[in-house]
Parts: structure tokens; C-alpha cells; sequence
């Protein structure tokens, strides 16, 4: 084979590992960054590019546009950046929810928010411990009426 | 049924001024008022007070007279606003006041800086957090409480069931204390009837010829089945006993400690009527030895064990406790009723007194009897 197409031939393979390897990196580049190459809720939302390094993109998917909406109509988007970035990155999509949790509640009830179902479950923890604790009282003395029952039947009943 | 006292002694264990009212607004108006107090008891800061409030301050610029925040933020907290700015921010702050009315703009900036402050304290999970362990706290009471009712239903329905016995119960004795005060004057063996009036009443119109007396006697046959069988046939023309096996027969013959007075006692506090009238009637034989007296308990623990039987069904740990608590009863009654003490009522006294009386007489004629029948 003349050196001509050697090296045609050397060049289109290194082209071809070349090609092999953009493509896995293309790969790899599009699985970290939402694979579907779509924006994430927040980018679009903000109507900007979604990078690679969106600190939202994994907590806010495109499939979920009003989560996001309400968080930054609530707490402002650089306000939920700053919270997920003081959280460790496990504990991020928690902390997520909770904010979406929270903000649709505010939305729901302005005046209270969540605040508002907090203080609805307390009373009704106290009103359950409350009857928990009359009807303990109930179950300790039928205890103790059953056991004191034969005493009294006795005394009470001959004659 | 049992007595049933009012709830005032456990109404002592709650506060009197509890904060939470009917209507929805003013409870939780008082429930954000006090963990305001509760927050600003916690981050009071001790100083001069100055014109400019906690945002202002924190925004380093000049607190105009128509501040929106200055109400809600005063200079000595700035750790309230820094943890409101931290979550809402200012903007937002301002912007949620501003659809608000005057009058709800407090109560939501209380609700704010609460929410603030719990996502300063759990920055993961923050007010779900807490709605969540509320929840949990919740459910788990629900479900005590159920086990609680399930077990409560339990006790009612025992309860129910002995009263139900008990109140049969009287009605006889009330019946056998009538046949005991007309034949008081009669001679021992008439007062020997006097015990078995009861078991008459119970069965049968019609006298029944004590054990004791010979012509009975020598009328039945010499049995030789258990002890409580042979009471029977004797004692009453139509009465059936229960099946007692020959086991609790032999039972019954082991047992060498008891006092009739016991024995006596808990005929009344029977659970089964069928085992009431086999009391009666061994009661009678019983009276005669006092060697056989202590089949007397063991009729006793007889009617626990058919007690036993019959609560087996219901296939409860708790009835066995109820048993053994109605046993330690029965131990605690064996030792008062040696001293004679024990006894509630006078007309328990006067039978008993009766019963002994005739325990004398029947000893002699018994003695023959004894002979005859076989023990196990």
C-alpha cells in the first residue's frame, strides 16, 4: 500500500477515535446535564440557558413548572440558590420540597401560610392526648372495678 | 354498672387558661403571639433603642417614618429579620404585605418570622418538618387510642356480663333467704334444708330431702363417681350438674384448706349458674367433715377453672389476668375468713352461724354417709 493512503488511512482512524470519543464525551455531557437536553422548570422559568451547572436543574424538572413558579414567587430564586447551596447536595432535594411545600401553602394562605396547619395538628395532638389520657383513666378503673367487684358483690348483696 | 366519677381530677392536669379557642382566628392568633413571646424572649438583646428598625438597620439604610417593616422588626431582634431575609427576602416580604389588608398584616408577618425562624433552626427540612412530626405524633395517638377503646370495649363487655350474673344471683339468694327464714325454727335436719332451699329455689318448686338425712340416703345409691355427681343425684330430683370431668373431681379432693365461710362467699360472685347450684350442693356434704371442707375451695377454684373455660373463648391474655386477680382474691378471703372477719353483711353472719349449727349435727349423720360414697 503506498505511504499516501497509509496515512489517509491513519488519519481517518484517529478521525474516527476522535469522532468515537467527542461522542462519548457528548454523552457523558448530556447525562449530567438532564440527558434530554431540555431546560430545566427553573431555566425556562427564568428564560436563560440551562448549563451544565445549574444548581436547579436537578431539583426542578421541566415536567414540573409550577413548583419552581411558586418557590420564586415566594422566596426569589437567588434566595433558594443561596439555601441549597449552604445544604449538603443530599439533603438538597428535601430541602427542595420543603420550599415547595412551603410556598404553596403561603400561596393557599397568605395570611398564615403553613403556619397555619401547624397550629391546626397541635391542637389536635392535644385534644388526642387529652383523650388518651381519660380514657386510660376509663381502662384503670374497670381494672380495678373488676378486681374489687367481688368484694363488694359479697358484702353488698347477702341479705 | 360500675361508678362512674366524673373527669374533674384529670380536668386538674390541664391549664386552666389554655390558649386554643373555638373560633379559628383568635386561637391562632394566640398560638403566633406566643411563639412570638417565645422568640423574643429568646433573641432580646439588651441596648438603646434607635430610630431605625431591624430591616432598615440591616439594609443599612435610612428607616423612613412609613416604613412598611418597622412595626414587625424592632432594632433590638435583628436576628428576626436576618432570618425573614434570609428565606423571603425583602422584596417578597413587602410584596405579601401589600395584598394584605391592615388588619391581617400582623398576623402574617408573625407567620413569617415563625417560619423564618424554623428554617433558621432546620434549613433541610423547616416547617414540613415539623407539620411532618406533628403527623406522626398523631397517628400514633390515634393508634393508642384505639388499642386503648378495643380494650376498654373488652372490660365493658365483662363487666356487663358479670353484672348480668351478679343480678341473677341476687334473685336467687333472695329467693333461698325467704326458705331459710321460714324454716329457721325447724329442727337440724329442717336447717340442713335451710342450705338446700337455696339450691331448690334454684331448681325446683319442690323440697328437696337434704343429704344428710338418713332416708335419702339410703334411698340413692352408694355412688361411685366423683364427689359432686353424687351431691346431685341426691340433692335434687331434675338438676343436672355440669359436666365436671372426674378429674376436677380429684381436684376437688386435694385441695385440704378452705373455710366454708369462703366457699360460701363465692357462691355469690359466680359466674356460672350451673356451677352456683353444684356449690350448693356440695356445700351441704361438705359440711359434715371438715376434711371435706376443703373441697369447698376446690368447688371454687372448679368454677374458676369452668370460668376459665368459658373466658378461654374469648382467647384474651387479659381475662387471665382478670382470673388470677379474682384467685388472689379468693387466697386473701381464705385467710380473712378464719377470723370470721370478713364478712360484709349480717345475713352472711346469721347463715353462716346457721351453717355451723348445723355442721355439728351433720357431722355425726354424715359419718355414715362418708362411708358409703366413694371419694374419687
Amino acid at each position: 500500500i503506498p505511504k499516501r493512503e497509509t496515512k489517509k488511512i491513519k488519519r481517518f482512524q484517529e478521525d474516527i477515535r476522535d469522532r468515537n470519543f467527542l461522542v462519548n464525551q457528548g454523552i457523558i455531557y448530556t447525562y449530567m446535564s438532564n440527558y434530554t437536553n431540555s431546560p430545566c422548570a427553573a431555566c425556562k422559568f427564568l428564560r436563560r440557558k440551562c448549563t451544565s451547572d445549574c444548581v436547579f436543574a436537578p431539583y426542578f424538572p421541566p415536567e414540573e413548572p409550577t413548583k419552581f413558579a411558586n418557590v420564586h414567587r415566594i422566596f426569589g430564586a437567588s434566595n433558594v440558590s443561596k439555601i441549597l447551596q449552604e445544604v449538603a447536595p443530599h439533603q438538597r432535594e428535601d430541602a427542595v420540597n420543603s420550599l415547595a411545600y412551603e410556598a404553596e401553602a403561603r400561596l393557599k394562605d397568605p395570611v398564615y401560610g403553613c403556619v397555619g396547619a401547624i397550629s391546626v395538628l397541635q391542637r389536635q395532638v392535644l385534644r388526642l392526648q387529652r383523650e388518651l389520657e381519660e380514657t386510660n383513666a376509663d381502662l384503670m378503673r374497670y381494672a380495678g372495678c373488676l378486681g374489687g367487684e367481688t368484694t363488694s358483690a359479697y358484702g353488698g348483696r347477702r341479705g | 354498672m360500675g361508678n362512674w366519677r366524673g373527669m374533674e381530677c384529670f380536668l386538674v392536669l390541664f391549664p386552666s387558661n389554655e390558649p386554643r379557642k373555638h373560633i379559628h382566628k383568635g386561637s391562632l392568633e394566640r398560638f403566633l403571639d406566643l411563639l412570638l413571646i417565645a422568640l423574643v424572649v429568646l433573641m432580646t438583646l439588651k441596648g438603646g433603642t434607635s430610630g431605625a428598625c431591624a430591616a432598615c438597620k440591616y439594609q443599612r439604610r435610612r428607616c423612613a417614618a412609613d416604613c412598611p417593616l418597622a412595626p414587625y422588626f424592632p432594632a433590638e431582634q435583628p436576628k428576626l429579620f436576618q432570618n425573614v431575609h434570609r428565606l423571603f427576602g425583602v422584596r417578597s416580604i413587602v410584596k405579601i404585605l401589600e395584598r394584605l389588608d391592615e388588619i391581617q398584616r400582623p398576623e402574617a408577618m408573625k407567620s413569617i418570622i415563625f417560619q423564618s425562624y424554623v428554617r433558621d433552626r432546620s434549613p433541610v427540612h423547616g416547617c414540613l418538618g415539623v407539620t411532618q412530626q406533628l403527623q406522626y405524633m398523631i397517628w400514633l395517638a390515634e393508634e393508642e387510642l384505639k388499642a386503648v377503646n378495643s380494650q376498654l370495649q373488652l372490660y365493658r363487655s365483662q363487666n356487663d356480663g358479670q353484672n348480668q350474673q351478679n343480678h341473677n344471683q341476687i334473685m336467687i339468694n333472695d329467693l333461698g333467704v325467704g326458705v331459710d327464714n321460714k324454716q329457721q325454727q325447724d329442727d337440724v335436719t329442717s336447717q340442713l334444708d335451710l342450705g338446700m332451699g337455696l339450691n331448690v329455689n334454684n331448681n325446683q318448686s319442690n323440697v328437696v330431702a337434704p343429704f344428710f338425712s338418713p332416708l335419702p340416703v339410703s334411698e340413692t345409691q352408694q355412688p361411685q363417681m366423683s364427689y359432686t355427681y353424687s351431691c346431685s343425684e341426691v340433692n335434687n330430683n331434675g338438676y343436672s350438674p355440669p359436666a365436671y370431668n372426674t378429674d376436677s373431681g380429684k381436684e376437688i379432693m386435694t385441695n385440704n384448706n378452705n373455710v366454708w365461710g369462703v366457699h360460701n362467699r363465692f357462691m355469690y360472685n359466680d359466674n356460672n349458674g350451673g356451677g352456683f347450684n353444684n356449690q350448693n350442693e356440695s356445700c351441704h356434704e361438705m359440711k359434715s367433715d371438715s376434711g371435706v371442707m376443703g373441697i369447698q375451695s376446690q368447688l371454687v377454684n372448679l368454677q374458676m377453672a369452668s370460668n376459665h373455660q368459658q373466658q378461654e373463648e374469648e382467647d384474651d391474655a387479659h381475662e387471665y389476668d382478670e382470673i388470677h386477680q379474682f384467685l388472689e382474691i379468693i387466697d386473701d378471703r381464705q385467710s380473712f375468713a378464719d377470723s370470721k372477719e370478713a364478712y360484709a353483711s349480717s345475713s352472711g353472719e346469721t347463715l353462716k352461724e346457721q351453717i355451723d349449727e348445723i355442721g355439728e349435727n351433720e357431722l355425726r349423720s354424715a359419718a355414715t354417709c362418708f362411708s358409703l360414697t366413694s371419694v374419687n
